[in-house]
């Protein structure tokens, strides 16, 4: 202990800090913050073709903004829509702002695709040639025989079976009214002109999010002073409003949670000092956290960061219980402070890092990196307190009496004894009261609950959806087959069970590369199928002829035909001249195999579509659910594992103070947590994997509060006075962390988003009991002198 | 019968409201108007490539608010339904053709002069019948179409479409009536629109 001096160890914190803090300023800058959900997988079930198709999937959802001006007829709307067109320009948020339809873009597809009209048969025309090709010319008729046919009329003359009328139309399933070029949408009592808009790129930063609010702001306001009206949706807004209402929540609960905090430390000392020293504790922890974690994991993700940071929480403990030690004893000097409450300190230090061992072991990465995260935090918090505090508290010593440790005191002297007294009625009530909540409690482990979008903001987009149903749904199939071929055959099997579900009213709308662009092998099949049924069989000269088509014209078109046997599009010419939705369907061939995408529209059949998951080559992707059972699977082995933690503690007490001390240490965490489940089966909240991180955390400070009670009763050959005193001074530092706690993360319960709440919640109820218990652990009942629970 | 004009305009054009002129509103007061109108058709499409024309006849219904069933009856049998919000062939669910639900507003209002805005109109009217000719204003539909003759008495007995490319659609209408009510088949036809 000699060398135990102040400025030593000082010193050695900050050489431990400098090394830390050069590491980081090496590591930080690269971009060191993972996002995405599947890197929460266990490493056998990460598939990277997946990974990647939610990628591209995403990349395209989280770029897109749709806004449909609106107005009492369609001429106004577009009106309003082109002046909103050049309000949009003028921002340069945008890579593309597409209002009219491209036409040029859409001639020039039309003219590199005719030649190949043979070839290109759409599946519709493919099954009625495959079963009666006369239908075939029969619709022809109808369309020519039509008042509506004068488009398709005016094709007859370079293409009487009008086959390339059918596979161009069939690329766009959505029938939309067109208008002076652009999508005119119609309500009951009102029209919308549609502008598309991508942003310039995915990875949404937020400043540009704020210009993206402020714009939508904007163009409402001066479309509404028009009269007219805006509607505008797409999953930058969401993200946009979501991280705007996130700041919002965590500045107005950080802002609150500080001020108390502030004024709670500052009436207590009357100093600045341990406010500040306690700051610095957690701040430490947190930095040598976050720089360890990217050095041992590259990468650590955003749900370790703020599950993580909650978890060093705990270390504001380690620093409280320093510093109010100074009010148990006369001529407090920190080094002395420090030897009395070192033992203490480093038990709640080891129980904790015992806590999050079993967290190591588990194979889900997220639970590994909130394990390490957390354990690097307290201990640097720890080193702090330990090696600094002695230094920066050098003539710390309040001489006043705050009136917060007179309450603690009373409190902690007389509350035991009334709960004692009571204990007939109160442990059975206690028991009821467990029980009767465990009960009711259900988890919930819907990852749709993270979010909780503005009603608004839904409501726009519900209604866009069912103006314009066309915006693609979250879920999506991926197909895929050794080669073109055979992850042609394999997509085109789940496209003709995708058809039936569209006729079962299960989907609306589905999109997959197959039903547009046949291989090689279909488009000689598709070739061969009109030579059988209308060319050689003389269908279609009979047709031809009847129709009043001259020889010449009819010998033209057995030429044209007869030149285009060998004609055949390879899959990059096709998709050179598809849209971009289209090319995004298509996720490329490696040597081993290929692989696409068929994106949903209007699912109303769930179960129906991932059941087709079965498919040869067929994977079902639906992130909301795979996300729930995520979190679902971590919620189970985060409870396995904080049983197993507290098992854990249990055991190393008893071997240190005996199995009975051990069992009434261990006992506050125990009752807290259940109290905490139980409150939450009681109110109906929320429970998930959440939860369970504020449990640990009540485990951790549920166990100091024991803890320090503990030790303060068996500190040896104190004198029973000193003792008293070291009681009160324990209580008011069991106090102050409790409320400081409360304070920081039991605010949160007031969020109005649900999993905040949630986890404010639990920390709230879990705390407030250990709060509320600990002063039982080594009371003495004066006149019996025996040790009650 | 100026609503059910405007309906088969609906089927090539895009209209818009306009404003009011003196002929326009003479012949407008010279039709019957009724919510129900229904008769005979006969077309004429007369296709430069084919040697003979395409002409098929069948029978119309235009009823106010629901949209109208176009039955053709020879030389082949097919029907085609429309309204505001839909379009349904032999073939399924169609495109509706533009500014449709506007246009069908303004037939409930029997307006003629609505047309002004796509169109630049001259007409005559005489003593027992009246002719008008749109010419296409939108750049667009100059494209397509050259002119359109409207030719009627006190209902619109004929159509005449001259495409830019040669192509011409004629449309006669014979054997009009105002009936007071849909007959039950036409109750039924319209109900396949509004699912």
């Amino acid at each position: 202990m000699n060398v135990y001096h102040p400025k030593v160890t000082a010193g050695l914190w900050l050489a431990i800090i400098l090394a830390i803090a050069a590491l980081g300023s090496q590591l930080l800058t690269k971009d060191w913050l993972e996002t995405g959900f599947l890197a929460l997988l266990p490493a056998s079930e990460q598939q990277p073709e997946i990974a990647k198709a939610i990628q591209q999937h995403n990349e395209l959802l989280n770029r897109k903004v749709i806004w449909l001006t609106g107005a009492a007829n369609s001429k106004t709307a577009i009106a309003k829509a082109r002046q909103l067109k050049q309000q949009l320009e003028k921002s340069r948020l945008f890579s593309s702002i597409l209002l009219e339809l491209p036409q040029q873009k859409m001639a020039k597809q039309y003219q590199q695709l005719f030649p190949y009209r043979y070839q290109l048969l759409d599946a519709q025309t493919k099954r009625t040639l495959a079963s009666h090709p006369k239908d075939l010319l029969t619709q022809n008729l109808e369309t020519l025989y039509s008042p509506m046919g004068q488009i398709m009329a005016a094709d007859l003359e370079h293409d009487p079976l009008l086959l390339f009328s059918r596979y161009f139309n069939a690329q766009n399933p959505i029938k939309l009214a067109v208008e002076q070029g652009v999508v005119v949408l119609r309500d009951t009592n009102k029209f919308w002109a549609l502008l598309l808009t991508d942003l310039e790129d995915s990875h949404l930063q937020l400043d540009k999010l704020e210009t993206l609010l402020t714009l939508v702001d904007m163009a409402n306001t001066q479309v509404q002073e028009t009269g007219g009206e805006l509607m505008v949706t797409g999953m930058p807004l969401f993200t946009a409003r979501g991280s705007d209402s996130a700041k919002q929540e965590i500045s107005t609960v950080g802002v609150g949670s500080s001020v108390g905090i502030i004024i709670l430390l500052l009436l207590t000392f009357r100093s600045l000092r341990p406010l500040l020293l306690s700051s610095l504790a957690i701040a430490s922890g947190l930095f040598a956290a976050l720089v360890v974690s990217v050095v041992v994991f590259g990468k650590i993700h955003i749900i370790t960061l703020v599950f993580g940071a909650s978890l060093i929480g705990v270390a504001d403990d380690y620093a409280i219980h320093f510093v109010c030690d100074s009010f148990g004893a006369k001529n407090w000097k920190p080094r002395e402070g420090l030897r009395y409450i070192f033992p203490g300190l480093l038990i709640g230090l080891l129980t904790n890092l015992l806590s999050y061992v079993g967290l190591v072991f588990s194979p889900f990465p997220g639970l590994q990196e909130v394990a390490l995260f957390s354990a690097i935090g307290l201990l640097v918090a720890w080193l702090t307190v330990v090696l600094l505090f002695p230094l920066l508290l050098t003539g710390f010593k309040p001489d006043h009496k705050p009136v917060i440790l007179k309450v603690a005191n009373y409190w902690q002297q007389h509350w035991p004894i009334w709960l004692l007294k009571n204990r007939r009625w109160l442990i059975p009530l206690l028991v009821i009261f467990i029980v009767g909540g465990l009960w009711q409690l259900s988890p919930r482990d819907d990852v749709r609950l993270l979010q909780s979008a503005p009603s608004d903001l839904m409501k726009t987009a519900d209604k866009i959806k069912q103006l314009l149903p066309m915006s693609q749904e979250n879920q999506f199939f991926l197909v895929s087959g050794r080669d073109l071929n055979d992850w042609h055959q394999n997509e085109q099997r789940l496209l003709e069970q995708l058809k039936l579900l569209t006729q079962q009213h299960k989907l609306t709308l589905y999109q997959g590369l197959s039903d547009y662009w046949p291989d090689q092998r279909s488009q000689q099949m598709n070739y061969q199928l009109l030579d059988k049924t209308l060319y050689q069989s003389g269908l279609l000269k009979r047709y031809m002829t009847e129709l009043g088509f001259s020889n010449t014209a009819i010998n033209s078109e057995l030429k044209q035909f007869a030149d285009a046997k060998t004609k055949s599009i390879a899959l990059p010419d096709w998709l050179a001249t598809a849209d971009e939705t289209k090319q995004h369907l298509w996720l490329g061939c490696d040597p081993n195999r290929c692989l696409s995408m068929v994106s949903l529209t209007g699912i109303t059949g769930l179960s129906a579509l991932s059941s087709l998951q079965n498919l040869q080559g067929v994977a079902w992707v639906d992130q909301v659910e795979q996300l729930s059972s995520l979190f679902a699977r971590y919620r189970v082995k985060v409870s396995t594992l904080l049983t197993g933690a507290y098992l854990l503690v249990f055991v190393g007490f008893g071997l240190r103070f005996g199995w009975r001390n051990a069992l009434a240490i261990i006992s506050i965490p125990i009752i807290a947590t259940l109290v905490s489940l139980a409150m939450m089966g009681w109110f109906n909240q929320l429970f998930s994997l959440f939860n369970l991180f504020a449990l640990l955390l009540v485990l951790g400070i549920g166990i100091d509060d024991a803890v320090f009670f503990f030790m303060a009763d068996n500190s040896g050959k104190s004198a029973a006075a000193n003792d008293e005193n070291k009681r009160a001074s324990i209580s008011l530092a069991v106090t102050l962390s409790a409320l400081t706690t409360l304070l920081a993360f039991g605010l949160l319960a007031v969020s109005p988003t649900e999993i905040v709440h949630a986890f404010g919640f639990t920390v709230a109820a879990g705390i407030f009991t250990a709060l509320v218990c600990s002063p039982l652990v080594g009371h003495r009942d004066k006149q019996h002198d025996n040790r009650h629970l | 019968m100026p609503t059910f004009l405007k309906a088969l305009l609906l089927f090539v054009l895009s209209l818009d409201q306009g404003y009011a002129d003196e002929v326009l509103a003479k012949i407008t007061a010279r039709l019957v108007k009724t919510p129900l109108a229904e008769g005979r058709f006969q077309q004429e499409k007369r296709l430069k490539i084919l040697r003979k024309p395409l002409i098929s006849t069948g029978t119309f219904t235009y009823h106010q608010s629901k949209g109208v069933i176009w039955k053709t009856l020879t030389p082949m049998p097919s029907l085609l339904l429309v309204n505001e919000a839909h379009l349904v062939t032999g073939q399924g669910e169609q495109a509706v053709p533009p500014a449709f639900g506007n246009v069908f507003k303004a037939l409930l209002g029997g307006e003629l002069n609505r047309l002004t805005e796509s169109f630049d109109i001259t007409g005559k009217e005489q003593k027992s019948s009246w002719q008008l000719q749109l010419t296409p204003k939108d750049e667009l539909l100059k494209k397509v179409i050259s002119t359109i003759l409207l030719t009627g008495d006190t209902e619109l007995r004929q159509l005449e479409l001259q495409e830019v490319n040669g192509n011409l659609t004629r449309i006669g209408f014979t054997q009009i009536t105002h009936p007071d009510h849909l007959s039950s088949e036409q109750q039924s036809d319209f109900e396949r629109l509004s699912p």
